[in-house]
């Protein structure tokens, strides 16, 4: 555990370098209307690094390095111009073409390569979990580099300008992408750079106010998002990424109160909150009556929660039938595990097995795995046979539930009846 | 008829392999009688692999075919609907599963391939990194070319006679090698290790990767690193195709050295054959446990 937190801490500081710099260049990104420069610039960067990978450099190189950045600052020049050229087409569409050919020429160059593939997952794969202190040493002074740039320039920066100020701003971007990718990954760079971003730009009008706000939601979205990685043994990236989505799906729901009369926000989100769980409620009635056999998403997820709602609606008999068969079926699981861990450990441990022990564990094996398949037909045979029993009266009441909690002017229309 | 007899005698046996090892391993069998080609590229994820338009034309001029098997190479079903071979389909003549009459290890669900008839587990896929499974998928190949080939029977038996000698030879002589590193506990980024493991007795505790694809949480990482200071790991294990950074980071907690070893033939320099891919990988371990 503590063990867990000492190297969770040091990728959280990475974490909070890299939510500094990209809401900063989101914000800006967001101005330009520009949402995916960031993948086209790190698979621009990728395919960089590909070609000095096929003239046979190593990968943490200088000159791969070299390579990355001459093929970004080439991108840049590309991206300045496509301004120009938006008048007509618009230049994420241009951004996308540029994305979408570099992903395709690195696949081109790898396809030739006789040992390449896992060189282009690395460059576009980074993991946060396992990044450090040693990557802050680097990055610190990189993204300090390029924020005194935009800071001395920030007049000419912060607005789009002539063809080489769009250059600067693409190409100081693009070293700073170029960095974070490999570091974090795409999904997490995407998430670091318009999320914060996005959220400051709907509180706030000024740029110090906006990025003041994206920091402070950036960074404490970033700590949520390692909190459930430890507390819930997820992933780490992918457990940000989707705290990320939540901060701004929550971002979304404050604004009317913020923005604009407290009392109506109110009404409307309550209103809606209503409309969306009677209109659930009613659709996994309909799907229960028409197809009681079919999966039952919202059913299956109450039942997952709280196991005992299944006494509602099985028998006696039906209740014992389940039962006995998950019983079994984790019977068979354990029974396999054991074999495998006894497989396993005549590896190193004791006498190894003979060739007609393991032929004879691997048939055990099969076995079990089929009589857990069987187990587990018998579980969804007899819940199903259950809910098609129950399905008409179940969905009725929950068409009920579905009416009474849907906000209708019950009032009015019942003085309007009973007249 | 008597011009088109010699003709049909150097026209070659052609066999596609799906991967670089059966196709050394088909090598070794066929000799000089068959052209064997392999679909996988050395070093890509055989299980991630998208076959291309020309690996259909491959399969045209195919006469026999060679899988892993085991779900390891689930693509190719596809392809050889695609290529329309009924010969070459599963049950054809010219259809070889190498996996038949390996006994799988860690079996724990079942197959999600296309079955034909019987239940097949799905288990660990990697039995060619068990030199002795050799014996199993060269008599598997052996019998697929003398379907196709009955002429050449005597052929193909002399020559996977003679590669079972000089395997059987080198066997004994890597599992000296490795002799110091039994029950020595190692870490891997991806269990591609366990038939490996069992030949050589070595002991795999733990994997970087949770699932396929899906990278450590927090305490799993934790959890590896306690493993190896409790029990002393000195060695982790990435193939080339696997991520740096993860391996690096827990051989940089704990001071254990990093070894790249190959699962397939071709995936290193110099692993170009079947013996020679366990030449290369017996030396990188036993010169990283004397480090």
């Amino acid at each position: 555990m503590t063990e867990a937190l000492g190297f969770l801490w040091p990728s959280f500081v990475v974490a909070v370098c890299l939510v500094g710099i990209h809401a900063y260049f989101g914000i800006q990104v967001l101005a330009r209307n520009v949402i995916f420069v960031d993948l086209a610039l790190a698979q621009i960067a990728a395919l960089g690094a590909t070609v000095a990978f096929m003239l046979g450099h190593p990968a943490q190189s200088l000159a791969t390095y070299g390579y990355s950045l001459t093929f970004t600052l080439l991108a840049a020049v590309l991206l300045a111009f496509t301004r120009a050229w938006a008048s007509r087409v618009p230049q994420e569409a241009l951004i996308g073409v540029i994305y979408v050919v570099a992903a395709a020429a690195s696949i081109l160059l790898i396809d030739q390569a006789p040992q390449g593939a896992e060189h282009l997952k690395q460059i576009l794969t980074g993991n946060i979990l396992t990044s450090g202190l040693g990557e802050v040493t680097v990055i610190v002074p990189l993204y300090l580099a390029v924020a005194l740039v935009h800071f001395l320039l920030r007049h000419r920066l912060t607005k789009s300008g002539s063809l080489f100020w769009e250059f600067v701003f693409y190409a100081t971007f693009g070293m700073v992408v170029t960095s974070s990718v490999a570091l974090a990954g795409v999904l997490l760079v995407f998430s670091f750079l318009i999320i914060p971003a996005a959220i400051g730009v709907m509180f706030a009008s000024t740029l110090p106010r906006q990025l003041a706000i994206g920091w402070i939601a950036g960074i404490l979205t970033s700590a949520a998002g390692f909190a459930a990685s430890f507390a819930f043994d997820l992933p780490t990236g992918a457990a940000i990424v989707c705290a990320f989505g939540a901060a701004l799906a929550l971002a979304g729901l404050i604004y009317p109160f913020v923005r604009g009369n407290r009392l109506v926000a109110l009404k409307i989100t309550v209103n809606t909150v209503r409309w969306g769980v009677a209109a659930l409620i009613a659709g996994s009635a309909i799907q229960l009556a028409v197809t009681s056999r079919a999966d039952q998403p919202l059913l299956d997820m109450l039942e997952h929660a709280a196991p005992s709602l299944r006494n509602l609606y099985f028998t006696k008999a039906e209740a014992a039938a389940y039962q006995d068969a998950n019983d079994y079926a984790e019977r068979h699981r354990l029974a396999a595990e054991q074999l495998i861990e006894l497989e396993r450990r005549s590896r190193t441990q004791g006498e190894p097995l003979d060739e007609a022990a393991v032929q004879r564990i691997s048939s055990f094996l099969k076995s079990y795995a089929e009589m857990r398949k069987g187990e587990q037909f018998v579980m969804s045979e007899v819940r199903a046979r259950a809910r098609e029993r129950v399905g008409w009266i179940v969905s009725l009441g929950l068409l009920a539930a579905a009416l009474l909690l849907a906000p209708l002017p019950w009032r009015r229309l019942w003085t309007r009846f009973s007249r | 008829m008597g011009q088109t007899a010699p003709a049909r005698a150097q026209e070659r046996i052609r066999v596609v392999a799906t991967t670089t090892d059966l196709r050394s391993l088909t090598e070794a069998v066929g000799g000089d009688v068959v052209d064997a080609v392999s679909l996988v590229p050395a070093n890509f994820d055989a299980e991630e692999y998208q076959p291309k338009p020309q690996d259909v034309l491959r399969l045209k001029d195919a006469r026999l075919v060679v899988r892993v098997g085991l779900d390891y190479d689930l693509w190719f079903d596809r392809l050889l609907e695609a290529a329309a071979a009924r010969e070459l389909g599963r049950g054809g003549p010219g259809y070889v599963d190498a996996a038949y009459g390996i006994a799988p290890l860690e079996v724990r669900g079942v197959t999600v391939g296309p079955g034909d008839g019987h239940a097949h587990g799905s288990g660990n896929p990697h039995y060619w990194l068990d030199p002795g499974n050799a014996e199993f998928i060269t008599a598997n190949i052996m019998e697929g070319l003398a379907r196709i080939d009955p002429a050449n029977a005597k052929t193909f038996e002399t020559n996977r006679q003679a590669f079972l000698a000089r395997l059987s030879a080198k066997l004994t002589e890597w599992e000296a090698r490795l002799a110091p590193l039994r029950g020595m506990p190692l870490i891997a980024y991806h269990n591609s290790w366990p038939y490996f493991a069992r030949r050589f007795r070595l002991d795999f505790a733990d994997f970087l990767e949770i699932k396929p694809g899906v990278p450590s949480t927090p305490s799993h990482l934790a959890g590896i690193i306690e493993t190896m200071r409790t029990r002393g790991v000195r060695i982790v294990v990435r193939e080339p195709h696997e991520p740096e950074r993860d391996v690096a980071f827990v051989g940089a907690k704990t001071g254990a050295s990093v070894v790249v070893l190959a699962a397939s033939v071709g995936a290193l320099p110099g692993t170009d054959n079947y013996l020679a891919l366990f030449d290369t990988d017996v030396a990188a371990l036993v010169q990283a446990a004397a480090r």
